[in-house]
């Protein structure tokens, strides 16, 4: 089913085109990747999906309701919840109530079943964070840190999650622990997107693929189609002739 | 049976429960509040401890705003100075007393402050600060000028307050019994609002605006939510100030006073349920205390801010618990020194 659907997405910023008419779409309970090289328009399509500026033309269709140009508290209200790169957290504040208020906001008010999670609690043992919920945010490290902006998403209880690079300047294994983490959401049955530049990590954990250079979809497909086209071989590591 | 729509709850209950230390500060302040008047303190330490009570009140409301959302605000004077003159133009004008001109106050500083914040939501923090101070100084120019509605520069006089119960208010003691029951009321609220999910979404706004709004708060409205909140404490202030004053003018509600109010705040500390208490405790009482006249007692405050803001960022209330925090660490380290690892920290 598709749930998520970016149709003819294009944002210009002043005179430089960021995005220039990009199709995806996005099913759930599945891991989509969407990949390019720094300044390939990815976190410019997350701003727009999630309602932080709207498009300069084109569409965005959640589960058959356009979306787009709503606010960004609407879209999370309506299941579909982004992560940030840079500021994950609520430094202040300890990492319970960091979770609190993701549980309070995003779907609840419009959640008529039960919350799949009972407590804040139960979310930090799930990203493996339990015990640490007394601990303000701001001391944790960057690797937990990592975690913790995964679990004030997943306290808004989406149904759709957009990672913004969320292994960024983290170790192999940490890494590594996080990106087992992150192919355990589609059994819970949320869809998943993330955007990276890191091939082997985007290859490892996403089912499918797309690519995008200077704002333009070039390629589309199983991660091994992907990484195999000629054009993003192009892209990522120069003509080589 | 079906299930309540919503039976989530985090943690537990809706409002987080007093911890054992919470309840005897608690205690302890209102025994401080009752206790005053009966040391027969004199008229002239009365005088000041009700005029500690409004300021107090007032600070209540810029707490909130500053202290839990993060908005310092330059102009509460001014927010309070609607309510003061909101209270006397409808004595002047209609004869109405207290009671009834009371939460015509409230209301009226509630969506001034609710109307002076619109603008800060399509600027940043600085701009609001500008906004809020420009606001003030406006007011005074539009207060000088207002003609026989507002008394122009000679400003308005209100009657005394109606008695209830027999209760004469004209008596200092209780004037400072009034004062100091909307008080107390004033910090309940505080208490409620700061500890329930309200006061959670606002200090999410504080510390990560975007990321706020990507979990589905809708920032801009709790924004002026927060402001009206801060206006309502401001508009009670204004209101008891005048009719404890009983004469009010436009100075009292202009830049100056608003600087002070924002001194307060930060000398006392925002984000803790007694630092608006204690900043106009200080601030009041430091004159009379340390026999300063008025030129010296401003010397004071400015030396007094900057010590505050080098050495104790949270105010004298965040410095007062970081050492009754380190104090208990110790003091819980000390008998448990044998364990090589120290338990971690249990809930309460």
């Amino acid at each position: 089913m598709a749930a998520l659907e970016i149709i003819g997405i294009h944002k210009k910023f002043g005179g430089v085109v960021a995005l220039a008419g990009v199709d995806i779409t996005i099913e759930t309970a599945r891991i989509t990747g969407v990949i390019g090289p720094n300044g390939s328009g990815k976190t410019t399509l997350f701003n727009v999906v999630a309602g932080a500026f709207p498009p300069t033309a084109g569409r965005v269709v959640w589960q058959g309701e356009d979306i787009t140009g709503k606010r960004s508290y609407d879209i999370a209200r309506r299941g579909v919840v982004r992560t940030y790169q840079q500021s994950m957290s609520y430094p202040a504040l300890s990492v319970r109530d960091n979770v609190r208020i993701g549980c309070e906001h995003g779907r609840a008010p419009n959640l008529r079943t039960a919350a799949r999670w009972q407590s804040a609690d139960e979310i930090l043992d799930f990203v493996g964070l339990g015990g640490l919920g007394d601990v303000t945010a701001g001391a944790l490290s960057f690797g937990n840190l990592r975690r913790l902006g995964l679990a004030v998403a997943l306290g808004a209880e989406p149904l759709l999650l957009l990672l913004d690079e969320p292994a960024a300047g983290l170790s192999d294994s940490e890494g590594a622990a996080l990106t087992e983490l992150i192919l355990s959401f589609p059994q819970l049955g949320l869809g998943v997107c993330v955007i990276d530049h890191d091939m082997a990590l985007m290859g490892a954990i996403c089912e499918h693929l797309v690519v995008l250079n200077f704002g333009t979809k070039i390629a589309e497909g199983t991660p091994q189609d992907v990484l195999n086209d000629a054009t993003v071989l192009d892209v990522y590591l120069g003509t080589g002739t | 049976m079906t299930e309540p729509a919503r039976s989530r709850t985090p943690t537990g209950g809706w409002i987080e429960r007093p911890s054992r230390e919470q309840i005897v500060l608690g205690v302890l302040v209102l025994a401080g509040i009752v206790a005053f008047p009966l040391l027969n303190p004199g008229y002239r330490l009365l005088s000041l401890a009700v005029t500690t009570g409004f300021t107090a009140i007032a600070l209540y409301g810029l707490a909130l705003q500053f202290g839990q959302a993060g908005i310092l605000s330059v102009g509460h004077a001014g927010i309070v100075g609607v309510g003061a003159y909101a209270a006397a133009i409808i004595a002047t004008q209609f004869g109405a007393g207290f009671w009834l001109a009371l939460p015509v106050s409230i209301a009226a500083s509630a969506f001034a402050a609710a109307l002076v914040g619109m603008p800060s939501l399509r600027v940043g923090g600085q701009h609001y600060i500008i906004i809020t101070f420009c606001f003030s100084a406006l007011l005074v120019i539009a207060l000088t000028n207002g003609g026989t509605l507002t008394g122009s520069a000679t400003g308005l006089d209100v009657g005394l307050i109606a008695p209830v119960f027999g209760i004469n208010f004209a008596l200092i003691k209780n004037a400072y019994a009034l004062v100091s029951g909307f008080l107390v009321v004033c910090i309940v609220v505080t208490y409620v609002i700061v500890n329930s999910p309200y006061g959670r979404t606002l200090r999410a706004i504080r510390e990560n605006e975007p990321l706020a709004r990507a979990v589905g708060i809708n920032s801009n409205r709790h924004k002026i939510g927060v402001f009206f909140l801060s206006g309502a404490f401001a508009g009670l202030a204004g209101i008891l100030q005048t009719y404890y004053l009983r004469h009010i003018s436009p100075p009292l509600y202009g830049a100056f006073p608003s600087l002070y109010l924002a001194l307060m705040i930060m000398l006392g500390g925002a984000r803790y349920l007694y630092g608006p208490l204690i900043g106009a405790i200080i601030v009041t009482f430091l004159p009379e205390v340390g026999h300063l006249d008025p030129i010296d007692a401003r010397i004071a405050y400015g030396v007094a801010l900057l010590a505050v803001i080098l050495l104790l960022p949270g105010g004298v209330s965040g410095g007062v618990a970081e050492l009754y925090r380190a104090l208990v660490a110790r003091w819980q380290r000390a008998p448990a020194a044998p364990a090589s690892v120290s338990p971690p920290p249990s809930a309460g």
